[in-house]
């Protein structure tokens, strides 16, 4: 069956929803004919839109933002919708979703996954399940790691049953999951290792990163 | 004073919403480009408080400081805001901080600002489903919980008309 992976990270290069699909690649490949589209700021094609019109499964894998889907992604989704209501496509299309989230706890991610299913009932397309991961940042830094292992064994369990529904192309339970790895221990870590270190790289201290804007104009 | 984002065309806004915006309100609709956040995070670790990104909505975060009520009047879409009205909400990010804090039991933003402000949204739209409004009404409250908001209403309005008659 034809697979429409869809990153709809809006990042222009490396991104943590790019790298939850490689790790679902493998176990979703054999048999099946895999493609990956890019939504980022730049729209997709007219003719990209018949292709996933056309697909038998659809995986959508995105940040979350402000507990929904980021603006680039949503146009895309009413656009989709629009183009389904011109062209009839594949009636029995189903779709499922990968989110990760900046915060902690997986389940930050399941108004997200209401908003994917809201669509598909929208536009005739059929809700298979949604896979939501939390400490998404944290996948750059792990993704060496094998699925299954460390921190990343809860996102392995939840990544086999997710491949196990698209090829039985079959509605489960979403899962919403975090890292096995401490909340604090995180916390810390992107405290000091991600945004304090991103602060120096721009040359401004860590207290510089609280800087109030507004009053300063004033 | 509210800042009011809305995704009307001007015919809908000038019958309907004329009469809704005061003069101390400070109004966003559809005119001008925006661009997309880009998940760069330059608003928090390169020009702190500020969007990085060069158009005219690169100074949400302050405008929202600046603000006593934030209104979103926005069509239900899937049971969120619409392409537009979420794309100006995304480019508040600067408003918080990337730092963590626990509420509820949950991970949250730390507030970049000590104020608080209060956060209302009106949905409209034609058959909106019961799953669109159950979500449209979480997600408001998940985003008044990440803003930090001192109180939020969702208000839901088959037509237009009935927007009108909020004021």
């Amino acid at each position: 069956m034809r697979i429409a992976l869809v990153n709809g990270s809006p990042k222009g290069g490396a991104s943590n929803s790019g790298i939850l699909l490689e790790k679902l690649k493998p176990l979703i490949a054999e048999g099946n004919e895999l493609s990956v589209y890019r939504v980022n700021v730049k729209p997709l094609k007219p003719e990209q839109y018949g292709e996933l019109n056309e697909a038998d499964v659809l995986v959508l894998a995105f940040p979350l933002y402000f507990d929904a889907i980021p603006s680039h992604l949503l146009r895309m989704l009413v656009e989709f919708e629009q183009y389904r209501q011109s062209k009839q496509g594949n009636t029995d299309l189903i779709v499922y979703a990968l989110i990760n989230n900046g915060f902690y706890e997986g389940h930050q991610c399941k108004i997200a996954a209401d908003i994917v299913s809201n669509w598909c009932s929208r536009s005739g397309l059929r809700f298979g399940m949604a896979v939501g991961h939390g400490a998404g940042e944290m996948f750059k830094s792990l993704s060496r790691v094998p699925l299954g292992k460390g921190p990343l064994k809860n996102l392995g369990a939840a990544m086999h049953q997710l491949s196990a529904a698209i090829h039985a192309r079959s509605s489960a339970e979403s899962l919403f999951i975090q890292p096995n790895f401490p909340r604090i221990a995180w916390r810390l870590a992107a405290t000091h290792s991600f945004w304090h270190a991103q602060a120096k790289k721009n040359g401004l201290r860590p207290k510089e990163l609280r800087r109030q804007a507004f009053q300063q104009s004033r | 004073m509210r800042l009011i984002v809305h995704d009307l065309a001007e015919p809908e806004y000038d019958a309907w919403l004329s009469g809704f915006c005061r003069e101390t309100d400070e109004v966003i609709g559809l005119e001008g480009d925006i661009r997309h956040c880009v998940g760069c995070f330059g608003c928090w670790v390169r020009t702190p408080g500020t969007c990085v990104l060069k158009d005219s909505y690169k100074h949400m975060g302050e405008r929202l400081a600046a603000c006593e009520e934030f209104v979103l009047i926005s069509r239900n879409v899937y049971g969120g805001y619409s392409p537009f009205v979420s794309n100006v909400l995304n480019r508040t990010l600067p408003y918080v901080l990337p730092y963590f804090t626990t509420k509820n039991g949950e991970t949250h933003h730390q507030q970049r600002y000590e104020r608080q402000i209060r956060f209302t949204v009106h949905f409209y739209g034609e058959g909106m489903t019961g799953a669109e409004r159950e979500t449209a009404q979480s997600l408001v409250g998940a985003n008044a919980l990440n803003l930090d908001a001192s109180g939020y209403t969702v208000a839901f309005h088959d037509t237009l008309v009935s927007l009108k008659e909020v004021q």
